[in-house]
C-alpha cells in the first residue's frame, strides 16, 4: 500500500515537478466522532496544503496526512492541542522517494543474482561490470574483482581472478572483447565465469585445474570499444583513442603489441582498422595487461579470445617461422578443437596465425608466446559469415559451451606439463 | 591443402545444373587417371602459365568464394544461394605478371538450411585473378541441390510474398545489433544477399574476400512494375584488412530471369563522421592527411 501511495507522489512529482524536502506523514489516530471532526476542520484550512493520503472517516481508523515542510510546526501544535494523537510515518518523503527511484531502477534491467542472470542475450557493459560484482559477492572465497587499468576515456579495466588459494601459484589467462564488436567473445565471457563457480568442487577434473592453478579472465578487454558498439557504431573494432594529426580515432589492440610492431601485416594509416598506433603498448588498454602479465610472472597458459571465422590458432603472426614448441602447440590444438566439435558439431581449423589466417603483426600471442607463455592460443569462435560479428544471441550459449571444451583442454594439458 | 596431379575435366559450358551423375562420374574418372601424369600435361598453352608449387596462403578458399559469388548472381534465385562448405582439391598456375589461374573443387551449402536436412552441393571451377581486369574470370559448373521446378515454385513464391510488402523504408540494420532478423524480413535479407554477391564477386581478388555483414538501410523498394526494383545499402566486411566498406547497390530482380545490379562502393577509409552514423551514400572517398 504504501507503495502505491509513494509512487503515486512520485507520479506527482514528475508531472508537477515538486519536491518533498522536509515533508512528513503524520498518522494520526482519532479516538471518537469529535475528533474525526476536527481532523476534518484541518482538512478545510486551504492554506496548509495537506495531502491526505487516507482521509479522516470514523474514529479508529488511521488518518494518514502528508504535511509540506511549512505547515509541519502549525500542524503538529493543532494537533497536539486539541489531544489528537498521531505518529510520524516517513520523517522526509523525498529521501524516500530518491531511495524508492534508485531501487526501481536498479531491478529493472539488472539481476539480482547470477542465477537469475540472462545468458542468451547481449548486455551493456554496465550489466556486464554488475554481474562481477554479483558473482565476486556469491563467491567470496574462490571469486575477487581486480581492476589492472583504466581505459583511454577513464573507465575501470577489471579482471576477475578465480582462485583457491596458494601463493601465486601458476596461472591461465583468458581475455574476451580486444575487438569491441565481436560480441559474442564477451558474452561467452561471462558464462565462463559462472561456469567456473559452477564446476569447481563439481567437476573432478576441473576442480584439479583450480585446486592447483589460478585463473584470471577479463572479459570486457576494450571497455571504451564496447561502450560505443552499444552508443554508436556497432561495427567499432579498434580502442577509442586520439590520435594526434589525424582525425580517426582508434588503435587496433591486436596491432599493439610488442612482437613485430610495425612490421607487414598491420597497417600506420590512422583511419584503418588495423591501426597498430604510434608505438607499441601505446595503447592502455593493452599496457595494462602487459604489465600485469610481467609483474605476476607465473603466467603459463594465455588465451585471447576473438570471432569469426572458427579458428584455434598458435603463434607467429608476424613470421612465417615457426614457434619452437610448434609440434607441441599443433597437437594441443588438435585436441582442443576435437573437444569442441564434439559437442555440436562445429567445424574449427587450426594452425598459426600466419599459415591459417593471414600476416598480422603486433598481436597478443606473439607477444606472450615470446615472453615465455608457451601456451598462447587465440581462439577465433562462431560463425564462418553467415551472419559474422552479428552473431543470433541464440548462438551464445552454444558457442560458450562448445569454447569452454576446447579451453578445458587447453588447461589440462598446462596442468599436465608444468614448465 | 592436397594438391592433385591429374588435370581436371573441362567445365560443361551452359546450362548451370547439368545432370549430378554425369559429373559426379567425370570427376570420378579424373581422381582415378594415372597417377603418372606429368604435371602440365595437356594444358593449354597460353601467357606464360607455370604450375605453382607453393600456393599463396588461402588462394584456393579466395578463388572458391569468388566462383561461389558468381555462381549465385548468375543463378540470380535467392532461394538456391550456396556458402561455401569445404574446399576438397585443387591447383593454381602462375604467370609472368603474377596473375593466377585456379582449378578447384569444392563443397557446397544452401545459404538458408533447411531444419535437419542437409544439402551439400558439389562445384568445380576455374578462376582467373588478373591484375588489370575488374573482376576475376570464372567457369563455374555445381551438382544441383534443388530439382529446378522447386527452386523456380520457391523463387516465385517469394516474388510473390515481396510484391505485397510496405513500408520498407523504415528498414534499419538487419540483422540488428543483437543479430536478429525478423522472419517477414528474411527474403528482403536473402535478397539484398544475392544483389551483393554480384559486387562481392567483382571485388573478391586473391587476397581480398567479402561477407556481407548488415543491411544497412533500404533506400527504395518498387514493385509496381513487374521486377523488384530494390535500392539499398549494405556493409561489407572486407577479411583481411578488417575494414567495413558500406556500399550502395541497386537491383531489378524478377524470377527465372538475370539479375541486374548497379553499385557503388566507399572505396578508401574515410575519416570518422563527427556525428557517428553510417552513411553509405556515394560519396566521393576524401584523402587523409598524413601519416
Amino acid at each position: 500500500m504504501q507503495g502505491l501511495l509513494i509512487l503515486s507522489v512520485l507520479l506527482g512529482a514528475v508531472l508537477g515537478k515538486e519536491d518533498f524536502v522536509g515533508h512528513q506523514v503524520l498518522r494520526i489516530s482519532a479516538a471518537d466522532e469529535a475528533q474525526v471532526q476536527m481532523v476534518k476542520e484541518l482538512e478545510d484550512l486551504e492554506h496548509l496544503q495537506l495531502d491526505f493520503w487516507r482521509g479522516p472517516a470514523q474514529p479508529g481508523s488511521p488518518i494518514d496526512v502528508r504535511v509540506p515542510f511549512p505547515s509541519i510546526q502549525a500542524v503538529k501544535v493543532f494537533l497536539e492541542a486539541h489531544g489528537l494523537r498521531y505518529t510520524i510515518m516517513i520523517e522526509d518523503v523525498q529521501s524516500l522517494l530518491d531511495d524508492e527511484q534508485e531501487q526501481m531502477l536498479a531491478s529493472r534491467s539488472w539481476a539480482r543474482s547470477t542465477n537469475t542472470f540472462n545468458y542468451a542475450t547481449y548486455h551493456t557493459l554496465e550489466e556486464i561490470y554488475d554481474f562481477m560484482d554479483l558473482l565476486a559477492a556469491e563467491h567470496p572465497q574462490l571469486v575477487s574483482k581486480l581492476q589492472i587499468g583504466s581505459s583511454y576515456e577513464g573507465r575501470p579495466i577489471y579482471v576477475l581472478k578465480f582462485s583457491t588459494g596458494g601463493n601465486n601459484r601458476p596461472a591461465i589467462w583468458i581475455d574476451t572483447g580486444i575487438h569491441s564488436r565481436e560480441w559474442v567473445t564477451q558474452a561467452s565471457g561471462v558464462w565462463f565465469a559462472k561456469k567456473i563457480t559452477q564446476d569447481y568442487g563439481q567437476d573432478p577434473a576441473f576442480t584439479a585445474i583450480l585446486d592447483n592453478m589460478d585463473i584470471f579472465l577479463e572479459i570486457v578487454t576494450n571497455p571504451d570499444g564496447f561502450a560505443f558498439t552499444h552508443s554508436k557504431n556497432r561495427m567499432w573494432r579498434k580502442t577509442r583513442s586520439l590520435t594526434s594529426g589525424s582525425t580517426c580515432i582508434g588503435v587496433d589492440p591486436n596491432r599493439n603489441w610488442d612482437a613485430g610492431f610495425g612490421k607487414a601485416g598491420a597497417s600506420s594509416n590512422p583511419c584503418s582498422e588495423t591501426y597498430h598506433g604510434k608505438f607499441a603498448n601505446s595503447e592502455v588498454e593493452v599496457k595494462s595487461i602487459v604489465d600485469f602479465v610481467k609483474d605476476h610472472r607465473n603466467i603459463k597458459a594465455f588465451i585471447s579470445i576473438h570471432s569469426y571465422s572458427q579458428l584455434l590458432l598458435y603463434p607467429f603472426g608476424y613470421k612465417r617461422e615457426s614457434p619452437a614448441d610448434k609440434d607441441e602447440l599443433d597437437q594441443v590444438a588438435k585436441s582442443a578443437v576435437e573437444a569442441l566439435t564434439s559437442l555440436y558439431g562445429t567445424k574449427f581449423k587450426y594452425g598459426s596465425i600466419i599459415t591459417t589466417i593471414y600476416q598480422a603483426s603486433g598481436g597478443t600471442i606473439d607477444w606472450t608466446y615470446n615472453q615465455g607463455i608457451k601456451y598462447s592460443f587465440t581462439f577465433e569462435l562462431r560463425d564462418t559469415g553467415r551472419y559474422g560479428f552479428l552473431l543470433p544471441a541464440s548462438q551464445i550459449i552454444p558457442t560458450a559451451q562448445e569454447t569452454w571444451l576446447a579451453l578445458l583442454t587447453i588447461m589440462e594439458h598446462t596442468l599436465n606439463h608444468p614448465y | 591443402m592436397q594438391l592433385r596431379r591429374q588435370p581436371l575435366p573441362a567445365p560443361q559450358p551452359g546450362d548451370p545444373y547439368p545432370a549430378a551423375p554425369l559429373l559426379a562420374l567425370l570427376l570420378l574418372l579424373a581422381l582415378q587417371g594415372a597417377a603418372a601424369a606429368p604435371a602440365g600435361s595437356g594444358e593449354p598453352e597460353d601467357s606464360g602459365w607455370r604450375q605453382d608449387a607453393e600456393l599463396p596462403r588461402g588462394l584456393l578458399s579466395q578463388a572458391a568464394r569468388a566462383a561461389l559469388h558468381f555462381f549465385n548472381f548468375r543463378a540470380s534465385s535467392p532461394s538456391a544461394l550456396r556458402v561455401l562448405a569445404e574446399v576438397q582439391e585443387g591447383r593454381a598456375w602462375i604467370n609472368q605478371k603474377k596473375e593466377y589461374k585456379v582449378d578447384l573443387v569444392f563443397t557446397t551449402e544452401l545459404y538458408n538450411p533447411e531444419e535437419g536436412k542437409e544439402h551439400l552441393g558439389k562445384c568445380s571451377a576455374r578462376v582467373f585473378f588478373r591484375n588489370e581486369k575488374p573482376r576475376p574470370a570464372i567457369n563455374i559448373t555445381c551438382t544441383r541441390l534443388i530439382e529446378k521446378k522447386t527452386r523456380q515454385e520457391e523463387d516465385y513464391q517469394l516474388y510473390k510474398y515481396m510484391k505485397q510488402l510496405k513500408n520498407l523504408l523504415d528498414v534499419v540494420s538487419i540483422p540488428d545489433s543483437h543479430g536478429h532478423i525478423d522472419p517477414s524480413l528474411r527474403p528482403i535479407w536473402d535478397l539484398a544477399f544475392l544483389g551483393s554477391s554480384y559486387v562481392m564477386w567483382e571485388k573478391t581478388t586473391q587476397f581480398l574476400h567479402y561477407y556481407m555483414a548488415q543491411l544497412s538501410s533500404v533506400k527504395q523498394w518498387k514493385t509496381n512494375e513487374d521486377a523488384i526494383d530494390f535500392d539499398y545499402t549494405v556493409l561489407l566486411h572486407e577479411f583481411s584488412t578488417q575494414e567495413m566498406i558500406p556500399c550502395h547497390i541497386h537491383l531489378v530482380w524478377y524470377p527465372g530471369k538475370p539479375l541486374k545490379v548497379k553499385y557503388h562502393c566507399q572505396e578508401l577509409q574515410t575519416p570518422e563522421e563527427a556525428s557517428g552514423t553510417e552513411e553509405a551514400s556515394a560519396v566521393a572517398p576524401t584523402e587523409l592527411s598524413n601519416f
